[in-house]
């Protein structure tokens, strides 16, 4: 369970992150986070994996408690989340494979785990015979997949995605929904934060707005809410 | 820590050397320029040190008797001086027993010894203990009261002079060395920081999946232990190839000059390259490695 109690962020420059941010997402729930640029969905999200720390009020996660998180605490937090960002941070030097097997090998996986693992995941994202590719040689969408094995491949409890579909034509975004929805099918707990409002009043899952950094909506079958 | 992680480290070190490869050979060679100048300071100071034993161990004070002195009154003395209390032995030599020793020390100096069997131009003399070193000075201006004694040699001023050198080499060794260390350091930390900097993408995806901080360190800290070590091993090797080569002809050209064995000498200098690559190898990599840490 993810819990944010009376969040507050503020930047040293004096500019309010968040303000008195309060939410619950229970396991297994699938939760949109929209509202305009700059209106903190993102500082929302790198508080929950521990980029950022709450000025104010307290984040936690299952057993972890965020805002006193020491540096040595927060790789055990990464082990249960899964993070995927609209520039995906692909390593350009290594292969698909490469790519989705880092993120085993640098928790110390051992090559066995890794070269059955690996291709479930490719399989699941839809890149099994693109596995030997670099990504230069990929398109934006099958990127993105890459970017989804990888943080899917250690199996996290939690997947938290900020803007996923951001550089991605609608086709594609749209595809790449699905995935989630897959992901979400088979037990993760997804949180995304995005501006695809077709797809989000498709979707008709729980929608939380945010404006200004505070909750100004939390809808259970929602829709994105906003005209642009 | 399993051992999948400790091959990968390993496997990441040697890539990022590899792909570094200019830096890691400037970074080596600095760190043989400095270890090559430690292990000089090393070097000599154990000659140094060498000699000053050998000098301590060997007779304290040798008192020479005035030529065509009786015998009569050599031994006259000798008596009084048992009867001294500041004196733990005394032995008396003569001039023939002198030249005897003498051949025996240095057997290979045949010209010499033919001279002194002709007409022998040692003098009869004392080899005398003291009980306390200390006393030597004293002890020796009483025996140049002797109406006998043509002159008194002690070791005293040689020993504390080689004692005092001893410890300037030391200083000027650790003062020398600690500047080295610098700029070798410098140059370990700058080499780390471009493999880190290079490696930046790398870092980010780690820590976004929960690598550990310690996980991220290790293939750097290998990388600085690498270049330490191989500067250590080069410098080593150069300064082992001198030394056996000063020794082979010191032994030809300087027969009196007792050189320390070289098998003693170069365990203390590796002991020394080696345990300073290390140290400077780590210590670079910890300080090129902090700052990314508190990200």
């Amino acid at each position: 369970m993810i819990r944010v109690e009376g969040v507050t962020k503020r930047y040293p420059n004096g500019h309010h992150g968040l303000v008195k941010v309060s939410l619950t997402v229970h396991r297994g729930e699938f939760v949109f986070l929209v509202g305009p640029s700059g209106a903190g969905k993102s500082t929302l999200i790198r508080m929950l994996y521990g980029e950022d720390r709450p000025s104010e009020g307290e984040v936690m996660i299952d057993q972890f408690r965020l805002r006193r998180m020491t540096m040595r605490q927060l790789p055990r937090l990464r082990r249960q989340l899964g993070i995927v960002f609209q520039d995906v941070k692909l390593l350009p030097t290594r292969t698909v494979f490469q790519n989705v097997a880092f993120a085993m090998e640098v928790v110390g996986a051992s090559r066995k785990e890794i070269t059955k693992r690996v291709p479930q995941v490719l399989e699941l994202v839809g890149l099994a015979r693109r596995r030997d590719h670099y990504p230069s040689q990929l398109s934006g969408g099958e990127q993105q997949r890459v970017g989804i094995a990888r943080a899917l491949v250690n199996q996290p409890t939690y997947v938290l995605a900020d803007e996923p579909t951001g550089n991605l034509d609608p086709e594609t975004a749209s595809e790449i929904m699905k995935l989630f929805q897959e992901i979400n099918r088979r037990g993760a707990t997804v949180l995304m934060a995005t501006h695809a409002r077709d797809l989000v009043n498709q979707m008709k899952k729980r929608v939380i707005a945010i404006e200004g950094g505070q909750v100004v909506r939390d809808e259970v079958r929602g829709a994105y809410g906003y005209e642009s | 820590m399993s051992l999948n992680s400790v091959g990968y480290w390993f496997r990441e070190a040697g890539r990022s050397l590899w792909r570094n490869s200019w830096m890691a050979v400037a970074s080596v060679s600095t760190v043989t320029i400095s270890l090559f100048v430690l292990a000089v300071f090393v070097v000599v100071s154990a000659n140094v040190n060498h000699v000053t034993t050998l000098l301590q161990n060997q007779v304290e004070m040798r008192v020479f008797v005035k030529p065509h002195t009786t015998h009569t009154a050599e031994l006259a003395l000798l008596k009084q001086v048992e009867a001294w209390p500041d004196v733990r032995k005394v032995d008396f030599f003569t001039k023939a027993q002198a030249a005897k020793n003498l051949r025996q020390e240095f057997p290979h100096e045949q010209d010499l010894f033919r001279v002194i069997a002709k007409s022998n131009p040692l003098f009869d003399g004392y080899d005398v203990y003291a009980s306390n070193p200390n006393d030597i000075p004293a002890l020796a201006r009483r025996f140049d009261h002797s109406p006998i004694v043509n002159n008194v040699v002690y070791q005293g001023t040689v020993v504390r002079r080689l004692t005092r050198l001893g410890t300037i080499l030391r200083w000027t060794g650790w003062i020398v060395e600690g500047l080295l260390a610098v700029a070798t350091l410098l140059i370990i930390v700058n080499t780390i920081r471009l493999a880190v900097f290079a490696r930046r993408r790398e870092i980010q995806v780690m820590r976004l999946v929960g690598a550990t901080d310690w996980f991220i360190r290790w293939p750097f800290i290998l990388e600085g232990l690498t270049i330490g070590l191989l500067g250590a091993v080069v410098a080593d090797a150069a300064v082992s190839a001198g030394y056996h080569w000063v020794v082979a002809r010191a032994t030809v050209s300087l027969p009196f000059w007792p050189m320390a064995g070289f098998n003693s000498v170069f365990s203390q200098t590796s002991v020394f390259t080696i345990a300073g690559g290390l140290i400077m190898g780590a210590l670079a990599s910890v300080i090129a490695l902090r700052r990314f840490l508190k990200v």
